[in-house]
């Protein structure tokens, strides 16, 4: 039981990863191979004030606060450079946290930090708090795409210059997701670093930025449901089946190629074109 | 209405556009034409923003549009149609418009979050692709539609910020006679509802039956503004617009 | 004479980077494409030199037919993995590019094992003494086969005639395909000698460290994106300035901002700093 509970722990926390970064990457169109680094930022700033004897609640508050406002710095380089920088910039953010971290004493460098305070919720608590946030998320998610903010990001996503010429103000909006991206991003590293009880640089590497990213698209980049499924069956499938975990890297590179190759809009597009075709088979069957 | 003083923009050495000016009256058509690489777009983009000139001014009524960003200036009256149709293409032809119906909604990116109606632009908008004769296609995503229909749905994108004037940058490019002549009986209709539009066309058949005033530009450079037929027969025009060979012609 | 002994290490392993990063901004001058699969071919050169070697007893072979296998597997890729994407928008082959990248690895890994493989009997590590600076063979031979590389490159797309088509194309696409360039073929051209130059670096790094690992290629990769960015996307000439930079850059910084960076963070650090002042890069074009 202890086993099911630390893995449901962890397909929460990677859903709420996923979920925030499809914020970025599949509301507002904005690509991002360094959302690792904000899990980190969240993660550190969490472990330091609670090992500190600030309490578990303002400091996971505080961690959202501090990738945020890091994550919208990050996006100010969004609005200077498009798309194919923009991809080698956030890869590049994601390096220099690393970089910078690893460096640090005060940070515990190679070492990382052992021993985070516990939050006291127990572990099956800490598994409701975490299956709670992650659903609030994916609720927030679903209301973002229905309002009106979420109808701009389809535009920016689409066409950022015709959108700026129907008078929308891009940058602003580009922040606004950069911002809320980050700020979850910390509040899954947060959640991380508590559970797991020790952080180092290598935690919030590029490789655990493209395992979050493999998920967002795999899942289908922009759909709530899928991103969610995926990063859920994502996290826990090698540990279940520990034989794969040796392949694992192996296998979600391979899903990210011949996902891009055969279905660029992920599981959720696949899913979208099989109920078209029912759906058409119906209408053929019953019109003709 | 819209007010364009003495500008002038160089790219990278050449001078695009040399000292031009003009105005456009309230509710008036007016048409901005000349040969291609005359320096239209480059003055439409100047109007928009996203070209900024080394010298002169344009004033929208009375506000100077000077330093403000596109979107600002879209938002203070303009709506523009593009010659290259851009729609978005993860939305329908209703959304495309009823997204920017929704300007009020949008205007503020962090309120934009609390506001999830979209039934009032829905209908406005419904109602805008009927005055363009698009309704049908409606539910249509963009990249299934043949040109004729992009090109009335940018138009129909303009109309929908309710702007004080329209910027109309080649809307009859790509159509055949027929579409061409119904469109800008479309625009004619719009003009007696009110609208103020600048228009930039090559269409000179069309240009010289809809538009109440011209303004031609050859080389960057204002060469003539008037009444259509006026103009039209001025010698520096044709023989610099139309070229010889439309002389001998007619 | 440490600043002598940095500077002829910078341009060293500046070298190795422009042999890497030429490929992939001539990648992405042809086809808008960040290819960072790249540095699994840089991998695999390394790889095929040490076995052909290890065969043969000689490396001048292996590094000859490493080059021209790896120069082969690069078209093998472009027609399998980015000729049917070309037409979608440009993250759908970079993410299917990062997907093959750590696949390659991966196999690496499991065919050649997580600790890499080693010469049987190392070439070129004898030293020689250039004015008080000590280079083995083979950091010499990694300078001069970069400087070979490079050069006959430069020449050959200024003088041969399908070299001058290949340069057409990669300023302008479809004003070339309009003269009457043959298009596919400037882009497998294109491919094999990305790829059999970034075979050449890795062959010559694996003497260098007498080692092939998986993982070899992982840093070079990405530096090699914030290596072209910085030359201005699709500049070879930029692409190579930029690279000997962060070669150089990487050599000082090590010594002197080794206490509040990591060596391989320079490069990117390098990169943000440029794109805040000059978005389009160091030495793109207006």
């Amino acid at each position: 039981m202890q086993y099911e509970i630390s893995l449901l722990t962890i397909m929460g926390i990677s859903i709420i990863a996923a979920l925030s970064l499809n914020l970025i990457v599949g509301f507002c169109g904005q690509i991002s191979l360094g959302h690792a680094a904000f899990l980190g930022v969240g993660a550190y700033t969490s472990a330091m004030l609670t090992k500190a004897g600030v309490p578990f609640t303002a400091a996971v508050a505080a961690s959202m606060l501090m990738a945020g406002i890091i994550g919208t710095v990050v996006g100010f380089t969004s609005l200077r450079v498009r798309e194919d920088f923009l991809a080698i910039t956030t890869m590049g953010v994601g390096f220099l946290f690393l970089g910078i971290v690893r460096k640090q004493d005060f940070l515990g460098g190679e070492m990382g930090i052992a021993m985070i305070p516990d939050p006291g919720l127990g572990k099956v608590g800490y598994l409701v708090l975490v299956l709670l946030l992650a659903a609030t998320l994916a609720l927030f998610s679903i209301y973002l795409k229905r309002s009106w903010m979420g109808f701009t990001f389809d535009a920016v996503a689409d066409d950022e210059d015709t959108a700026n010429l129907v008078g929308i103000d891009v940058s602003s909006y580009k922040l606004i997701a950069f911002a809320m991206g980050t700020a979850f991003a910390g509040l899954a590293g947060a959640l991380y670093a508590h559970n797991i009880k020790f952080i180092d640089p290598e935690s919030f590497g590029f490789v655990e930025s493209i395992t979050i990213l493999s998920m967002v698209v795999i899942g289908g980049t922009g759909s709530v449901w899928g991103v969610t499924i995926a990063a859920g069956v994502l996290s826990i499938f090698p540990m279940w089946f520990q034989f794969i975990d040796d392949y694992k890297l192996l296998v979600y590179g391979g899903l990210l190629c011949m996902i891009m190759l055969f279905s660029p809009d992920g599981l959720s597009g696949i899913f979208g074109r099989f109920l078209n075709t029912i759906r058409g088979k119906n209408f053929n069957a019953s019109g003709q | 209405m819209l007010q364009v003083n003495n500008v002038t923009v160089v790219y990278g050495g050449v001078t695009a556009v040399m000292d031009v000016s003009f105005k456009v009256k309230d509710a008036e058509v007016m048409g901005l034409i000349g040969p291609n690489g005359a320096g239209k777009t480059t003055l439409m983009r100047v109007i928009t923003g996203t070209v900024k000139p080394v010298q002169g001014t344009v004033f929208l009524e009375s506000t100077p549009l000077e330093g403000k960003p596109p979107h600002k200036r879209i938002r203070l009256g303009i709506g523009l149609s593009q010659q290259i149709v851009h729609p978005f293409k993860s939305m329908t032809v209703l959304e495309n418009v009823a997204f920017v119906a929704g300007h009020g909604k949008t205007g503020h990116p962090v309120m934009s979050v609390f506001r999830h109606s979209r039934a009032k632009e829905k209908q406005k908008a419904m109602e805008i692709l009927h005055v363009l004769g698009i309704d049908k296609v409606a539910e249509a995503k963009p990249e299934n539609l043949p040109l004729g229909y992009l090109k009335r749905l940018e138009v129909a994108r303009a109309i929908a910020l309710e702007p004080k004037i329209l910027l109309l940058d080649e809307p009859l490019a790509g159509l055949n006679q027929l579409e061409a002549r119904q469109l800008a009986d479309k625009l004619l209709e719009l003009n007696q509802l009110g609208h103020t539009i600048l228009l930039i066309e090559h269409n000179l058949g069309e240009v010289i039956r809809i538009c109440d005033q011209l303004v031609v530009i050859d080389n960057g450079m204002k060469i003539g503004q008037g009444e259509p037929h006026k103009v039209m027969d001025d010698a520096v025009v044709r023989s610099a617009y139309l070229g010889e060979g439309h002389h001998a012609a007619s | 004479m440490l600043f002598f002994d940095l500077l002829v290490q910078g341009l060293l392993q500046g070298g190795i980077y422009a042999l890497i990063a030429i490929g992939l901004t001539l990648v992405y001058g042809l086809l808008r494409i960040l290819h960072v699969a790249h540095a699994g071919l840089y991998t695999l050169g390394g790889y095929i030199a040490i076995l052909i070697t290890n065969a043969t007893g000689s490396f001048t072979l292996g590094i000859t037919v490493s080059m021209v296998s790896v120069g082969f597997m690069g078209m093998v890729i472009y027609r399998l993995i980015y000729q049917p994407i070309l037409e979608k928008p440009p993250f759908v082959a970079l993410i299917a590019s990062i997907g093959l990248f750590i696949a390659m690895e991966e196999i690496y890994r499991i065919v050649f094992g997580a600790y890499g493989i080693t010469f049987a009997d190392a070439p070129l590590q004898g030293t020689l003494n250039i004015a008080g600076i000590y280079l083995r063979h083979c950091e010499i031979g990694a300078l001069l086969l970069a400087a070979l590389l490079i050069t006959s490159l430069s020449l050959f797309t200024r003088y041969s005639r399908i070299g001058i088509a290949w340069r057409a194309t990669v300023t302008d696409p479809g004003m070339s395909q309009s003269f009457g360039v043959d298009v596919i073929k400037v882009r497998y051209l294109n491919f094999f000698i990305g790829s059999a130059m970034a075979a050449g670096a890795g062959s010559m790094v694996a003497v260098m460290n007498n080692l092939v690992e998986p993982t070899m290629g992982s840093v070079p990769s990405y530096k090699a994106l914030a290596i072209i960015v910085l030359g201005g996307l699709g500049n070879v000439r930029g692409t190579v300035i930029a690279a000997l930079i962060i070669g150089v850059a990487e050599a000082f910084g090590t010594i002197y901002l080794g206490n509040i960076l990591d060596r391989d963070s320079i490069a990117f650090a390098l990169l943000i700093l440029v794109l805040m002042v000059k978005p389009t890069g160091l030495f793109s074009k207006g």
